[in-house]
């Protein structure tokens, strides 16, 4: 195109087809656009977030990752063999501790874990509260089938109590870990227990590379965004953007990847991923493996103390 | 030509088609001379990364010859472990798309990289991080992620990532490309740095106005893929005739000494190029 001759008549007319510039009254409503948005840059602020919480400087903050992953492994093994529940409060208040030494708000941890316990341990252990899973004595009945009393069991309530309150108090282990540390360190933790390099690298570059698609997808959804009109929405129209938008991300995604190993070989990859080596462990972090090791062995003896 | 007159690189008659259909180069020759700035010029899609690719011992051509540092490059050279590690320790490639080349999850993890696949030692490699994000005034950013970092910033990880690896041949493949005004002049002043130390360089660009500057020499390549023109910088600008077939210029640019103007669509005019820098 050099110049105006092979210009369009209708390019060159002004944007006359465009509705009138002025406010009907009526409402637009978010669409699933909106939520993609926001759903994306929820990811985005909570990533930003964690990294921010492990940047604070806490207990667990100030611990080696190495230590804190082992340390937590171990509690994570004593909470799954502990069959009591007061025993098991007693480590989710202890979690609870941990957590507010580490200057993580209370209400913002507990919302972090106890929003997947309903989700998925409540839809698990919900039937076993009720007489025909778990038989035994009926503390709420709820009224008569086939000529049998149906109800939640005594026995029912204390099994579903276990397994919610053991759910929680691994959910924030886990959650606590992962607040405290940032990912690189995670990372770099879980090389020293001898999971393989090449594994840890991918986990690595799979994390890094979530950012740079989600980025991919924020800019995909915000041009669709820009060049919609209508007010009316077709849901065939939807899901046909949403496929080819999937798809378009799957080659962006597929030529990223070819082109990042490319980068790697150019720096002389051959398939073994070095790393630098990580500063031993100091004495705080040797106590406090051997304390929470020590602890663990202890709320399992003292468990198994109490009887079934 | 700075200095030395031994060929560094030899290509001869480099062709590559990619899915053996869509053909990138045809019959490409060219030499770089040991302490060289080689500027690659074209349009979009003239087949110049392709180039890069192959000089980095990425890619290989279909047909022709590759020869760096005295040896021949092919795929089954570049399997050998010895052969390979010493041509990448050669070569450093600055990828246009810096998300592909900053992979790692922390800036100094990056910077790592290189020097630890060329089985450096951890205290050695330590040392390589902090002098080489000293000289890039990066020493804030080591403990970052990449997607905290602006494209300047990513711009100068990558280039930190390939010098740490202390390579004689550097490729930059659109080096200047989206850079803000201080980060494209901070850049072109290290590869005049480097050069100055006795690395050569080869790089990929569509940018004319700073070509004076940071090259010795150009190779022009058509849309059609094949070489158009060879010459200095002076020369290739002059030839007026030559940057339209090439599609580097459009038709009603046209010079004002340091300023270049051109027309752009209809009749109205565009100033597109900047004070050369």
């Amino acid at each position: 195109m050099t110049d105006g001759a092979s210009t369009p008549s209708w390019l060159l007319a002004g944007a006359e087809d465009a509705p009138p510039l002025l406010c009907s009254g009526k409402r637009r409503r978010g669409g699933a656009i909106e939520k993609t948005l926001d759903g994306l840059a929820g990811l985005i602020r909570e990533a930003l977030e964690s990294e921010e919480v492990a940047a604070r400087r806490g207990l667990l903050q100030r611990l080696d990752a190495r230590a804190k992953l082992i340390g937590m492994l171990g509690l994570l093994i004593a909470t799954g063999l502990v069959r009591h529940i007061p025993v098991l409060l007693g480590l989710y208040a202890l979690t609870l501790v941990l957590a507010a030494a580490s200057r993580i708000g209370l209400g913002w941890f507990a919302k972090r874990v106890w929003f997947f316990i309903p989700l998925f341990t409540g839809v698990i252990v919900a039937p076993a509260m009720f007489s025909f899973i778990t038989p035994g004595e009926i503390v709420l009945p709820l009224g008569h089938w086939f000529g049998h009393e149906v109800g939640l069991t005594r026995q029912g309530l204390t099994s579903a109590g276990l397994i919610v309150v053991r759910a929680a108090t691994s959910i924030s282990l886990v959650v606590l870990l992962t607040l405290t540390t940032s990912w690189t360190r995670l990372l770099a933790a879980l090389r020293a227990l001898f999971v393989p390099r090449l594994l840890v690298l991918v986990l690595g570059m799979a994390y890094r590379y979530i950012f740079v698609l989600l980025d991919s997808v924020s800019e995909m959804v915000t041009a669709r965004r820009a060049r919609t009109v209508a007010a009316k929405r077709s849901r065939r129209g939807e899901r046909a953007i949403a496929g080819f938008s999937a798809g378009a991300l799957f080659g962006k995604a597929h030529a990223l990847s070819e082109e990042i190993h490319q980068a790697m070989l150019a720096r002389g990859f051959s398939g073994e991923a070095r790393t630098l080596e990580r500063p031993r462990l100091g004495a705080i972090d040797a106590v406090s493996l051997v304390a929470c090791l020590a602890l663990a062995i202890l709320v399992v003896g003292g468990d198994r103390a109490l009887g079934l | 030509m700075r200095s030395g007159s031994e060929p560094l690189l030899i290509g001869e008659g480099l062709s590559y088609s990619y899915l053996e259909r869509f053909p990138a180069l045809e019959e490409v020759s060219l030499e770089v001379s040991r302490g060289e700035r080689l500027a690659l010029l074209g349009a979009n899609g003239c087949g110049k990364s392709t180039l890069l690719k192959i000089l980095a011992g990425l890619i290989f051509p279909d047909h022709g010859s590759y020869r760096a540092f005295g040896e021949v490059v092919s795929a089954e050279r570049l399997e050998d472990e010895q052969f390979s590690a010493a041509f990448r320790a050669r070569v450093g490639f600055v990828f246009q798309n810096t998300d592909a080349q900053v992979f790692s999850p922390t800036v100094r993890d990056e910077i790592a990289f290189g020097p630890l696949q060329l089985g450096l030692a951890s205290r050695e490699v330590e040392a390589r991080i902090a002098d080489v994000v000293a000289m890039l005034e990066i020493d804030d950013l080591t403990e970052r992620a990449p997607y905290q970092l602006s494209a300047g910033q990513k711009k100068r990880v990558a280039i930190a990532s390939v010098l740490a690896m202390n390579p004689e041949l550097l490729l930059f493949d659109e080096p200047t490309a989206g850079l803000d005004p201080r980060s494209r002049g901070w850049l072109l002043e290290l590869i005049d740095e480097l050069v100055r130390v006795g690395k050569t360089i080869v790089f990929a660009t569509h940018e004319l106005a700073e070509l004076e500057w940071i090259a010795d020499r150009c190779l022009v390549l058509s849309e059609g893929h094949r070489v158009l023109a060879k010459g200095s910088p002076s020369e290739i600008l002059a030839d007026r005739e030559l940057l339209l077939r090439a599609n580097l210029i459009h038709e009603h640019t046209h010079r004002h000494g340091s300023l270049v103007h051109s027309r752009g669509l209809t009749a109205s005019v565009a100033h597109l190029y900047r004070n050369r820098l």
